[in-house]
């Protein structure tokens, strides 16, 4: 491997561990469910497609495409698991409703006072508040 | 069974990239694996096509890298700078089809950048609701509305049908503002 290579993997290798040293900041900072949840999911995406990135320029190409794999499926999954959480956080009420400057979804269900959005997934009664 | 052949197919090269070699002990494990998993766990057959226009599926793959940076760098100074006084809203954007497939595809388009993520689809009222970390007050919302609206119209670009597209653009035109970017 060539010393360019070698300085480029290495800067790919740490960048990607800061960014998830930085999601870890985030855990503990946020104030509430939903913003952790950004913190918690989404830096370490990039972080782990960098540090994948980087490895895969120290392997050889039948061992990185089965990382190539493990790089799909962080970019198909990250954002279905984000979702299902903060919908569950948001419908049980666990979130803190200071933090929100704007609240459509709120303001919606409680004009409405039933939950039409529920369609067929047939999830629970609409939060009490 | 043709229209289980694409599941089939995904699953054998799935199959395949884990063993990282391509022989034909890897491809028949694979084909035989393949299909052992789609009849165990048959997926509900979605009749609807998408038409994949590959130019315009490099520029959302493009666009979508960007973002996961940008998008990224935003964070981290939320995270450094505000910390525990972080604020953040959820907005109301209108859905631009009522395609399952376009539906998951622009949830997840949006959902992979840090900071936003559909907290809910009505498909009956052709809204999503979209949170968005780092909004410092009502003003804000038009911004995200109009970004979400944008990768709206990047992935029906990609995946959806010439019908659909012409029918966001129309959409888009009568948006107060311009929506079209």
């Amino acid at each position: 491997m060539s010393a360019v290579g070698t300085v480029v993997s290495s800067v790919l290798l740490l960048g990607g561990a800061a960014l998830c040293l930085l999601g870890a900041l985030g855990l503990l900072r946020f104030p509430d469910v939903l913003s952790r949840l950004q913190a918690a999911t989404k830096p370490q995406t990039l972080g782990l497609l960098l540090i994948l990135l980087g490895t895969m320029m120290r392997l050889d190409f039948e061992d990185a495409a089965t990382l190539m794999l493990v790089a799909l499926f962080q970019v198909i999954t990250a954002p279905v698991i984000s979702q299902l959480v903060g919908r569950s956080a948001y419908r049980a009420g666990v979130l803190r409703r200071d933090v929100l400057v704007v609240d459509h979804l709120g303001s919606r269900l409680s004009e409405n006072g039933t939950d039409s959005t529920d369609g067929a997934d047939g999830a629970g009664p609409p939060p009490q508040r | 069974m043709t229209a289980r052949l694409p599941q089939l197919i995904w699953l054998t090269a799935v199959w395949v990239l884990l063993w990282g070699t391509i022989s034909a002990k890897t491809l028949l494990g694979g084909i035989l694996v393949a299909a052992l998993v789609t009849a165990a766990f048959p997926l509900p057959v979605i009749g609807e096509r998408l038409r994949v226009r590959p130019i315009a599926l490099l520029w959302l793959v493009g666009y979508l890298t960007v973002d996961l940076v940008v998008s990224g760098v935003k964070i981290i100074w939320e995270t450094l700078r505000h910390g525990p006084r972080a604020t953040a809203g959820i907005v109301a954007v209108p859905l631009l089809t009522d395609s399952d497939w376009i539906a998951t595809a622009v949830s997840n388009a949006v959902s992979l950048a840090p900071g936003t993520f559909v907290l809910q689809l009505d498909h009956q009222r052709e809204v999503c609701y979209v949170y968005h970390l780092g909004m410092r007050g009502p003003a804000d919302a038009e911004r995200v509305r109009r970004q979400v609206l944008g990768m709206q119209r990047r992935v029906i670009a990609a995946l959806g049908t010439p019908g659909e597209l012409a029918a966001v653009d129309d959409q888009l035109g009568r948006e107060p503002g311009g929506g079209r970017r």
